[in-house]
């Protein structure tokens, strides 16, 4: 097909590179600096989709952010992505694009039905049908409502695309390109400011590069290129096209989405499809310009109708005609300049301008031109379904309520103007009180709630000499406020056409007896009457206006709707629009994919892993992982095909027959220095420090505030004033940080250091009978026995030449040691353990095996440590001093913490011991009793007691003391499961403690 | 100047934990250990830079605006 | 006796990234620095020793934040108020810690081993830095130092040079090859040399 619509001598694209592309399967040609949409109207593809609800015809409205409807589904590099403008989608060859929302094909679709059943689908419907009955809403509205939402699809590919992210710093952000960015960057940066100018587009110049204006001896356009290649030549300004500023927030810190490969085939290799920077500026300067304001009539979302600022765009920048037989629609003097862009490249348009007698320097040009112009005439419809075809005009009274006669005019397109709304959404976002300015009936920046500044269109200045003045005299400004520099750049000469007021009139009142249709929201099929619907039912308030009609709720997010309905709801109510106000503006300005969101945090590395020093020896071993928070730790070792349950069983057995050894490292270590060291210790753990003899290590409990026990770890006194002490795995970070507080806050009088040496030293833990035989072999020189290295005893010494500490203290139960060398030396200590280990039957052990020691042990750990329970709930109320006072000493007087009946940790065995009973299972009297069943406790902890081979768990109950011997259920919903149990000690092995003595 | 997410919150800065020792009325303990107002504007409160020195400090800011007012060193006052 | 760094298996000499048709001098050069003396130096708040007056291989206990004092062998980091980091290629250094610093005026604790160091050479050395953390390094000069986080990981970073950029990050140990997959990916587009 040929490009019946491209002319030959004008546009910025590049004619030496055509480039082919495939549209709901067909092939066409465009050249490299098109958009799809400019090729597609080149090749006079005007029909691109069907809107949301009602399914009609939708074609171009815009020529980029402002597009509320030519959106499809695009393909590349064997990827796809839903809803890409195709205003904003670089052709790129061997692009391939298909229409969304419609079946079987955007020329036949079956949903246009619903157009014709429109009058049943009027807005809010969602929220009045498929409530009733009940029962349909599963099975029969939820799928069908499925099936018809939604417009493109999303891939389910795993996405191969790398998005990385950027933290950058600045004297000025500039957002924006056009007059306003390039004057105020290129002030700015003369006097010595670090710039970052921002382009949202590929091409830089904004409007400069579609006005007839001089600048100097210049025209806009050189003018243009002349001051970007000078910023790309400085060193202290960053140039980024393709690059949108979508988010304020708060201290100046700014989000921009910088778009590398999109209009690539492919992306190149190792570099990002997309980057997010998050841009932290000194000041801020918005220069987002505006958008065209639509003018709303019947039909007016039949494809062909267009603003007139995105026709003169495709003329200008692409060399493509929209229509050669165009009708321009306008309140103001903008669509004269797209009228005159027509004429001047040999089309003749029609001009139905909505005022009386306006007199200005550009009428003027269109009258010598000799366009044709209607003055007091409207367009009251478009006419053709799939295209316009020609326009229902009429002429309009002065005070704009009564139509004359209907006529008809032919056209292949209606170009509407219908005045401007300076894009004021970064301003909103970072706090801007916005105020709505009377002389362009749209609101633009007020007060600044954080250091931004609002220039040129985007502000509500329209002339480029305001706007060139106004924004150099801001780049000087706040550029010598920080870089106390003074060079000033002067601004140019500027030569333009003056224009004159526009008509504050946007909304063609209906024809008696018509019903047309007159859209507001082009994407999401809201018209003026939904609207009307809205208030007649109730509401009142914008927010509440836009949700129930989903006005502006659309992919466009309401760039050339929000006004509109705005004006027409104050209308309505008979206020004023800024009484009405606005919805709130919230980023993204236009949709950010997920993936620049996240970045290079995917996958595996979508948090950090801490990995110990012996983690390589787990993983050549079989080491089978868990994450205890973001430490991998071996869960067990596996051996052949066995199973969790077998292996930790095999491990367990192992260490209570044996000896095994297990990984501790991660647990947390906090080396405490200082004359005060025994004070602050005595402070925070509720049992007495004051004494520990050096060389002794004590089993210690800290508590919260409020008597709730926080953590609890053995501390070794390594010398006078030197205590090493230790934490649970969960809790390090929680306990340094708790100790600091105390350290600098509360205490400040106390002379205590406090430092983290969790991955100084690397710790196994060696368990079992056996355990003193290997680690006399271990440490042949020192006397490890019973009186050498008694309960609770810490000895220094060499292992093999490698310096190592040695702590008598047991998590298991059984006689156990720990025994740190420094991280480096990790691997080697345990090499050399194993080794000397292996007569003694040594195996490795997990966190599944040490789980199962200490339950049935009945030693608590984190699962009974969950933040409800005191010291007496955990049987740990002989560690509770009563002398001195302590963090948490004073919470523990509560009355429901001394009640008779306190709940308290216990064991529970199966009746027929053999069912396992789950974590979290419930404990009540009688399984069949009523709902609400009376809970007595819950299980805190299960496992497989290797001691007595049956399943015995602990659990947290009522009364807790008086309930031994009790029959129980146990029951737990989730897994269907209720359970006879006997309550019994917690203490099932080794009641005495005896082996850690031993 | 720092990102926010070297910080980690640490509650309000002017409650002052009564003296170790002391008798403190069921009352006041109350209010210590949970009773805490929910303002919506200028909050004196901890902070504690946990990715950087690890020193506490007191921080004005506004609940609502996020403006920050003052920050001094733990031990002072604000 | 075998000891053996965080980075050991991870860290593979070779060019990796982008390099193809690229001087050497233009990659960045990636290392893992072993076998340093680490030590944390903090002065009790009790203490009356002035810092002008202490000298460890010769240099000062510095007050200024976020500088270091440093010649070839030893580099000393602020770490805080009265809080120093040392580090050091010579061992010896801690002996001498030992002797002129009291028990009774410092705290001074062995780290050694509780650190990965990951250095960064090449002019494009600030831009990887500046993918993973938010400090403003524009504003980093030589002999600066700070900490901060990259990725979510606690991180110390100091910039020993400059034309090019030399700068080492250090981070728990355990942290290592996360930290270094990072650093590493985000060399890619630039292309690296393991060394």
């Amino acid at each position: 097909m040929t490009q019946n619509y491209r002319l030959d001598n004008i546009g910025l694209i590049n004619r030496d590179k055509k480039i082919s592309f495939k549209f709901n399967g067909v092939t066409y040609f465009g050249y490299e600096g098109d958009t799809l949409a400019s090729a597609l109207i080149a090749n006079g593809i005007h029909l691109i989709g069907r809107s949301f609800k009602y399914h009609r015809p939708r074609g171009f409205f815009g020529a980029g952010v402002d597009e509320p409807y030519a959106i499809v589904q695009l393909y590349r590099n064997n990827e796809t992505e839903p809803n890409i403008k195709t205003t904003e989608q670089e052709l790129f060859e061997g692009l391939e694009a298909t229409s969304v929302n419609c079946w079987p094909s955007v020329n036949f679709d079956i949903g246009a039905i619903n157009n014709f059943l429109k009058i049943f689908l009027p807005a809010g419907f969602y929220y009045k049908t498929f409530m009733w009955p009940k029962s349909f809403w599963y099975k029969i509205y939820e799928p069908f409502i499925r099936k018809a939402a939604g417009l493109g699809v999303a891939s389910i590919e795993h996405d191969k695309e790398r998005y990385e992210h950027k933290y950058e710093y600045c004297d000025l952000l500039i957002a924006g390109s056009g007059p306003s960015g390039l004057a105020s960057a290129y002030a700015a940066a003369k006097n010595g400011a670090r710039v970052i100018l921002a382009e949202d587009k590929p091409r830089f110049g904004g409007t400069l590069l579609t006005s007839e204006v001089n600048i100097g001896n210049q025209t806009g356009k050189e003018w243009a290129e002349n001051i970007i290649s000078e910023l790309k030549e400085m060193p202290n300004v960053i140039v980024k096209n393709r690059s949108q500023v979508f988010g304020y927030y708060d201290h100046n810190m700014l989000v921009m989405s910088e778009k590398l490969s999109d209009h690539l085939p492919k992306t190149k290799k190792y570099n990002p499809k997309q980057r997010l920077w998050y841009i932290r500026a000194k000041e801020v300067l918005i220069s987002s310009g505006s958008i065209e304001r639509p003018l709303v009539f019947g039909n007016n979302d039949t494809p062909g109708v267009m603003l007139s600022s995105a026709a003169k765009e495709y003329l200008k920048v692409y060399g493509v005609l929209v229509g050669k037989k165009p009708l321009i629609f306008t309140n103001n003097d903008s669509g004269y300049e797209t009228a005159i862009e027509f004429k001047k490249n040999g089309v003749d348009p029609i001009i139905l301008d909505t005022r009386k007698e306006p007199k200005s320097e550009i009428i003027d040009e269109a009258k010598k031109l000799d366009i044709q112009i209607k003055f007091s005439h409207v367009v009251v419809a478009a006419k053709g379904y799939k295209k316009v075809k020609s326009a229902e005009v009429a002429k309009i009274s002065d005070d704009k309520n009564e139509l004359g006669t209907l006529e008809n005019i032919n056209c292949d397109c209606i170009c509407v103007s219908g005045f401007w709304t300076p894009t004021i959404h970064l301003a909103s976002q970072s706090g801007n009180k916005t105020i709505f300015n009377k002389d362009i009936d749209a609101f633009v920046p007020g007060l600044s709630k954080q250091n931004e500044t609002t220039l040129g269109a985007a502000n509500g200045t329209f002339t480029l000499e305001e706007t060139l003045k106004n924004s150099f005299d801001s780049g000087y400004e706040l550029s010598k406020k920080i870089t106390n520099n003074d060079n000033k750049t002067s601004s140019p000469i500027v030569m333009e056409k003056k224009s004159t007021t526009h008509d504050k009139f946007w909304c063609v009142p209906l024809p008696k007896g018509k019903t047309y249709k007159r859209f507001l929201d082009f994407q999401n099929d809201v018209a003026v009457s939904d609207i009307e619907i809205a208030l007649k039912e109730g509401y009142r308030s914008i927010e509440h206006v836009k949700r129930y009609t989903t006005l502006g709720m659309a992919t466009d997010q309401g760039k050339t709707s929000n006004l509109n309905g705005l004006q027409l709801v104050s209308n309505i109510e008979n206020k004023i629009v800024p009484e009405v106000g606005h919805t709130t503006f919230r980023p993204p300005y236009t949709p950010v994919t997920i993936g620049t969101i996240v970045g290079r945090e995917i996958g595996k590395h979508s948090k950090p892993t801490r990995k110990s020093p012996m983690h390589s020896w787990h993983e050549k071993n079989n080491a089978v992982f868990v994450d205890a928070g973001v430490w991998l730790r071996p869960r067990y070792y596996k051996i052949g095909e066995e199973t969790l349950f077998e292996g930790s069983k095999r491990e367990a057995k192992n260490v209570r027959a044996n000896v095994g050894v297990c990984d501790v490292t991660t647990l947390g270590k906090i080396d405490i220095k200082g004359p005060d060291a025994a004070e602050l210790l005595n402070r925070v753990y509720t049992n007495a420090w004051l004494k520990l003899p050096v060389g002794k290590a004590r089993y210690g409990v800290m508590l919260r505030e409020d008597g709730i026990v926080m953590d609890d770890g053995t501390t070794t006194r390594i010398s006078e004033n030197h205590y090493h002490m230790t934490t649970t795995t969960a809790q390090a970070a929680n306990v340094l940080s708790h100790l600091e507080y105390y350290l600098q806050v509360v205490w400040p009088e106390l002379n205590v250091n406090v430092v983290s040496t969790t991955e100084q030293w690397a710790g196994a833990a060696i368990a079992g009978p056996k355990s003193r035989d290997l680690l006399q072999k271990l440490f042949p020189n020192i006397d490890t026995s019973n009186d050498g290295l008694p309960f609770m005893g810490y000895l220094e010494a060499e292992l093999f030449g490698v310096h190592a500490r040695i702590f008598r203290i047991s998590f298991s139960g059984e006689l156990a040691y720990e025994v740190n060398v420094e991280s480096d030396n990790g691997n080697f200590m345990w090499e050399k353990i194993m080794e000397i280990g292996k007569e003694f039957e040594i195996q490795p052990y997990g966190t599944e095996a040490l789980s199962t020691l200490r339950i049935e042990m009945g030693h608590i750990a984190g699962s009974e440590l969950d933040g409800r329970t005191i010291p007496y709930d955990n049987s740990l109320e002989g560690l509770v001093s009563k002398k001195k006072d302590f963090i948490g000493k004073r919470s523990l007087g509560r009355k429901a913490f001394v009640a008779e009946d306190r709940q308290k940790v216990v064991g529970v065995v199966p009746i027929d011991k053999k069912t396992s009973i789950p974590e979290g299972s419930h404990l009540v009297k009688d399984a069949k009793a009523q709902i609400p069943n009376p809970k007595l406790g819950y299980i805190s902890a299960s496992c497989w007691s290797v001691e007595y081979d049956n399943p015995f768990s602990l659990a947290i109950i009522k009364d807790g003391k008086n309930m031994i011997g009790q029959k129980l259920f146990a029951m737990s919903p989730l897994k269907n499961k209720t359970i006879p149990v006997e309550i019994v000690s917690s203490h099932y092995v080794d009641p005495k403690g005896e082996r850690v003595r031993s | 100047m720092r990102s926010q997410n070297e910080f980690s919150y640490g509650g309000d800065a002017t409650v002052k934990r009564p003296e170790l020792n002391k008798e403190v009325s069921d009352k006041d303990w109350d209010n210590f250990v949970y009773n805490r107002k929910s303002l919506r504007g200028k909050h004196k409160e901890l902070w504690q830079h946990i990715s950087g020195c690890r020193q506490w400090i007191k921080v004005e800011r506004d609940t609502a605006t996020h403006e920050i007012f003052k920050t001094v060193k733990a031990h002072e006052d604000i | 006796m075998s000891s053996i760094s965080a980075l050991r298996d991870a860290h593979i000499k070779g060019l990796f990234g982008d390099h193809e048709g690229k001087n050497e001098s233009e990659l960045l050069r990636i290392s893992e620095l072993k076998d340093f003396l680490i030590v944390q130096i903090v002065k009790y708040k009790k203490s009356s020793i002035t810092n002008k007056d202490i000298k460890i291989d010769n240099l000062n206990l510095n007050d200024e934040t976020l500088t270091v004092h440093c010649n070839s062998k030893t580099r000393i980091l602020w770490n805080g108020p009265n809080n120093w980091l040392l580090i050091s290629i010579n061992k010896e250094v801690l002996k001498e810690i030992n002797e002129k610093l009291k028990e009774t005026d410092f705290a001074i604790t062995n780290l050694s081993h509780s650190r990965t160091i990951i250095q960064i050479e090449g002019k494009n050395t600030k831009e990887i830095l500046k993918k993973g953390c938010p400090y403003n390094f524009n504003e980093l000069k030589n002999n600066n130092c700070l900490n901060s986080v990259y990725n979510g990981m606690s991180v110390t970073i100091d910039m020993l040079e400059d034309k090019p950029d030399k700068i080492r990050i250090f981070t728990l140990r355990s942290f290592g090859e996360s930290l270094y997959h990072s650093i590493t990916d985000a060399c890619l587009e630039y292309g690296y040399k393991n060394v």
